[in-house]
């Protein structure tokens, strides 16, 4: 496997705070890679500095052995970073339709075509029932998957999904979770993060990427890392580190 | 539209009264810059209050080059290059700021431009400019009117193919949320300056051709806040990034403004501000956009416009 985006010791600070601390991490071709850690861990962060909402202070973040640290966020789009926003972003006043078909205009001018496409992939989330919608007013669940089949629609290499399930419920999460393991279909590789959804995570991650405080503590096959003594330290408290032992 | 269209074509027919054919100048007038802040303010959703300045460019342009020999039509067609080139100086500086900061930065803008006209000699300073008249054939308010009608309709079929292309879904997915817009690859500075330099250009028309039909303009006539606000009112009380939202508007406000002012003198005014205060109160995206809202729930929304390549 050929890694596709690569951190390397990338550090954010604002003002005295180091929210990201020389985090280091490859994601390979057709891989999804969970980013997992507490609130206010520095996964944002990282999905902030990935799309170029952020740049970072130190380190580089090279996608397919670009250089892309000082783009700006329309640039990392073009170049094929799709991304989703932990707070739902929809377009309100569109359509659910309408909402695709603006990711799918990077590669076409003409109305006709981003439509198709745009079809195409709210037929995949199973959303065409709901296309004419505005935007406005649908249900956490449909917003979640819009931001995902907005970002599909450019035609991604990779697309970021930051608190893809948060606020779902169970179900609703677990009908999500199923959608994205079959992300790798449409040529995309996924980097998520969650806080604590561990059971959408250890069902559809490849690997998963431990963040606390800014700093990766442990990086692994989701069934280790689930194990290691601190990542149980970081959720828990260092009392029920002793006890899991 | 097309009734509109006609209506405008066939009014000076049976309208024979100087007085009259000046207030359907005006009213024309007005429906074409609404429209042209349409592209910016409705569209783009960026609250400008500033668009007077290249109103302002557009009659200054025409003035300040007749008064140095340039033909009055080369005049006429450079003063909205002028407005252009200062939009692209502006658009440049004031998009780096969003929400309330652009729109006072508009502002700033216009006033810095008034100031420095009324000071200015070659401007005319305060006592101002006299201003070419571009149509000596005919009647003379009716050639005016003709000649607002042509900027309306090329002011229309710019917002009608916005509406209907790539540009224009671009300019709206920028009003609705621009963090969005860049993660979909939207250079959001390049195209509301793009919005903004078509816009300079129509306004810049209009207000060419109004110093031309009152052949003197003064700062506080050409480069005055109130035409700022007023291009916004119409449209937005119309209806901002709809079509036909700035028409109506413009022919709503400012035919109420000339009926009130006859029946009741100075108090039109608080009339005038009572009827905004309503239309913001109760249709907060105007009376076509609060229309349009309402049936949309009922009728195919845009998803069948979009299949058209309409909106």
């Amino acid at each position: 496997m050929s890694a596709i985006l690569e951190l390397k010791g990338v550090s954010k600070r604002f003002g005295g705070l180091t929210a990201v601390k020389n985090v280091s991490f490859t994601l390979n071709q057709g891989e999804i890679l969970f980013i997992i850690g507490p609130n206010g861990a520095g996964k944002t962060t990282v999905f902030n500095l990935i799309s170029g909402f952020f740049h970072p202070d130190e380190g580089a973040i090279v996608l397919n052995g670009r250089n892309i640290s000082r783009l700006p966020p329309q640039d990392t789009a073009r170049l094929g970073i799709g991304r989703t926003f932990q707070i739902v972003k929809p377009l309100a006043s569109l359509t659910v339709l309408e909402n695709v078909m603006l990711g799918a205009f990077m590669h076409t001018s003409s109305l006709r075509q981003a439509q198709e496409e745009a079809e195409k992939i709210l037929d995949f989330l199973q959303m065409r029932q709901i296309e004419k919608s505005q935007a406005r007013g649908l249900p956490l669940a449909m917003l979640k998957r819009l931001e995902i089949a907005r970002a599909l629609a450019t035609k991604p290499k990779l697309i970021l999904l930051d608190e893809v399930v948060s606020g779902l419920t169970t179900s609703e999460a677990l009908a999500l979770a199923e959608l994205v393991r079959r992300l790798p279909e449409w040529g995309v590789s996924v980097v998520g993060g969650v806080e604590h959804v561990m059971q959408v995570v250890m069902k559809i991650a490849d690997r998963v990427v431990v963040l606390d405080y800014g700093a990766k503590i442990a990086e692994g096959l989701p069934a280790e890392v689930v194990k290691n003594p601190a990542v149980i330290e970081a959720y828990l408290g260092a009392k029920y580190k002793e006890l899991a032992r | 539209m097309v009734v509109f269209g006609l209506c405008a074509l066939l009014l000076p027919v049976f309208v024979n009264n100087n007085y009259l054919m000046q207030v359907f100048f005006r009213i024309v007038l007005f429906a074409a810059l609404g429209l042209a802040w349409n592209l910016v303010g409705g569209y783009a959703g960026q609250l400008s209050l500033g668009h007077v300045a290249f109103f302002g460019v557009g009659a200054y342009g025409l003035a300040i080059c007749a008064a140095h020999g340039v033909p009055k039509w080369i005049a006429f067609v450079l003063a909205p290059l002028f407005a252009t080139l200062f939009a692209a100086i502006i658009g440049k500086i004031a998009f780096r700021l969003r929400g309330p900061y652009f729109t006072l930065s508009t502002i700033a803008s216009a006033e810095v431009l008034r100031l420095a006209a009324a000071n200015w000699p070659l401007a005319g300073g305060a006592i101002g400019l006299s201003a070419p008249v571009l149509f000596s054939l005919g009647s003379f308010w009716k050639s005016f009117y003709y000649s607002a009608v042509v900027l309306a309709i090329v002011a229309f079929m710019v917002n009608l193919w916005t509406s209907r292309s790539r540009f224009g879904y671009y300019l709206l997915a920028i009003r609705e949320d621009e963090d969005t817009a860049s993660a979909v690859g939207i250079d959001t500075a390049n195209y509301k300056l793009r919005a903004l330099l078509l816009s300079a250009f129509l306004t810049a028309l209009g207000g060419a051709l109004y110093a031309s039909a009152f052949q003197y303009i003064v700062p506080d006539s050409a480069l005055t806040i109130e035409i700022s606000v007023q291009i916004a009112i119409i449209t937005m009380l119309g209806g901002a990034g709809t079509l036909i939202g700035p028409i109506v508007g413009a022919v709503l406000l400012l035919g109420a403004q000339e009926l009130f002012k006859t029946k009741f003198q100075e108090s039109h005014l608080l009339i005038y501000g009572i009827l905004i205060v309503v239309v913001v109160l109760f249709l907060p995206e105007g009376l076509v956009g609060g229309f349009e809202h309402r049936s949309r729930g009922k009728k195919q929304p845009a998803q069948a416009a979009a299949a058209q390549g309409g909106r």
